[in-house]
């Protein structure tokens, strides 16, 4: 047996979107906002359109560690929340691997990027394949998937690095392929640093 | 005079590269009753789709491949769409039949009403093949038990130089292949070429996953290692898997009338696949 990325969607669709008093959902400790996607596009699109040619690599880190941070602590409360216990933990029986592939599940299943796992080595190396990501209709030029950069760096530090909240920067993530560049799909390979 | 006439029940329109012709007034060793059938290379026209084809047509007569001449020459004999009896060398019958299902170079010819010699091979056609390509399938594969060459162990030496696209697209090459698509463990469809009207590509990777996830469960009980072949048949479409790397490849074609030479042809198109993932 191991995790059934069609059982954990099914079952994670039906979560209420509702925040508490706080903004988030009680469960997963998310934080809830209703900004269209473009919204975010267009913001990661003009802070790149402003910025001299040589800092565009440092703005380019930066953008992908705002989801890197933002995937690292909502990737603990999912991975953590009771609703993952229940739908994905009885599934997994192989370890931080499906784990993992739990936690793409939920990624997928909260509309965030269509995106599953190609291959694991454990504890080294994690190919991942998108589609459908937030930044594959947005503007600009070159790979620019930003959000499932930072996550899927994220995912694998929280599977295989050290515990919460003590495993930050121990992998890192490269962009492989991306459909805002004219490939079927984007590609990403997370590493150890 | 040399006169191309269609195939006998007009069904095999897609191997185009069999040859049909009937002489007449042509000087020849064989009569011109026995001569009047296929022949062809085996460069264009596998041996597995020989077979199915001549016991599509309920064919009796004898199957002669002739290859280089320091090389045997193997026959198959069939009555009424029988595979009867198959020589190659000194081998015969299933050994025969394995032999010649290796061989892509050569030439083949059919006459008609040639009666076998004798009976070797006593199972169905489509049997006999898949038995066969099974055979040659572990013949070809390494021993785990040798050591491969350190730099043959090298990810970056072993590396496809091609993607999963490119080796997608050549799956959709083979004949009777109407789709073929990768399927994580988890049912995540990580990539998929072709289509079929009959099976949902979505569906198909969350229900291979189930069956998969049975399949080894079955293995795995029963002490019998990880599974290396599935195939389904159903009335509207055949369905094969194979572990590629992490992942399952799944290969579907509307029946099962072209399913050895699918499975003679996936093998090394996976091997390349797991490579590339």
């Amino acid at each position: 047996m191991t995790v059934l990325r069609d059982q954990v969607v099914k079952s994670l669709v039906q979560v209420e979107v509702k925040a508490n008093e706080d903004g988030l959902i009680p469960g997963f400790n998310v934080l809830v906002n209703q900004l269209p996607v473009a919204f975010w596009n267009t913001v990661a699109e003009r802070l790149m359109a402003i910025t001299p040619p040589e800092r565009k690599a440092e703005m380019e880190s930066s953008l992908v560690n705002c989801a890197y941070e933002c995937g690292y602590h909502t990737g603990y409360g999912i991975i953590t929340s009771p609703e993952f216990q229940s739908v994905v933990m009885p599934m997994v029986t192989e370890g931080a691997k499906d784990v993992l592939r739990g936690a793409f599940a939920v990624f997928t299943a909260w509309g965030w990027a269509k995106s599953g796992i190609v291959q694991i080595r454990d504890g080294e190396r994690m190919v991942i394949r998108a589609v459908d990501y937030y930044e594959a209709d947005g503007g600009g030029s070159g790979h620019r998937a930003y959000m499932v950069q930072g996550v899927s760096k994220a995912f694998m530090e929280l599977a295989y690095a050290a515990p919460y909240p003590n495993g930050m920067n121990t992998f890192t993530c490269e962009q492989t392929q991306g459909i805002e560049v004219g490939d079927p799909h984007g590609e990403f390979v997370v590493t150890k640093k | 005079m040399e006169t191309a006439k269609t195939l006998p029940g007009g069904t095999y329109g897609e191997c185009r590269e069999v040859c049909v012709t009937q002489r007449v007034g042509r000087k020849s060793a064989i009569p011109p009753a026995e001569v009047e059938g296929l022949k062809g290379n085996l460069e264009t026209t596998s041996i597995p789709d020989l077979l199915q084809f001549l016991n599509a047509g309920g064919k009796t007569g004898q199957l002669l491949l002739e290859r280089q001449s320091d090389r045997p020459e193997g026959r198959t004999y069939f009555s009424a769409g029988a595979l009867v009896h198959a020589t190659a060398g000194a081998a015969t019958g299933m050994d025969a039949l394995v032999e010649m299902c290796g061989w892509d170079r050569g030439s083949f010819a059919f006459y008609a009403n040639v009666l076998s010699p004798k009976a070797s091979i006593s199972m169905p056609v489509q049997q006999a093949l898949m038995e066969a390509i099974r055979i040659l399938d572990e013949r070809h594969r390494p021993d785990p038990k040798v050591a491969r060459p350190e730099k043959e162990r090298s990810p970056r030496m072993a590396k496809s130089t091609r993607t999963s696209t490119d080796i997608l697209e050549d799956f959709l090459k083979v004949p009777g292949v109407l789709s073929a698509v990768i399927v994580g463990r988890d049912g995540f469809v990580i990539e998929s070429a072709g289509g079929s009207s009959a099976v949902n590509i979505e569906d198909l990777g969350a229900a291979l996953a189930n069956a998969i996830n049975s399949v080894e469960e079955m293995g795995g009980e029963l002490q019998v290692s990880k599974f290396q072949d599935l195939f389904v048949e159903y009335g509207r479409a055949v369905i094969l898997c194979r572990p590629a790397g992490d992942a399952i490849l799944v290969v579907v074609a509307p029946d099962a009338s072209k399913l050895g030479i699918i499975r003679h042809k996936v093998k090394p198109l996976v091997d390349e696949l797991s490579q590339s993932l």
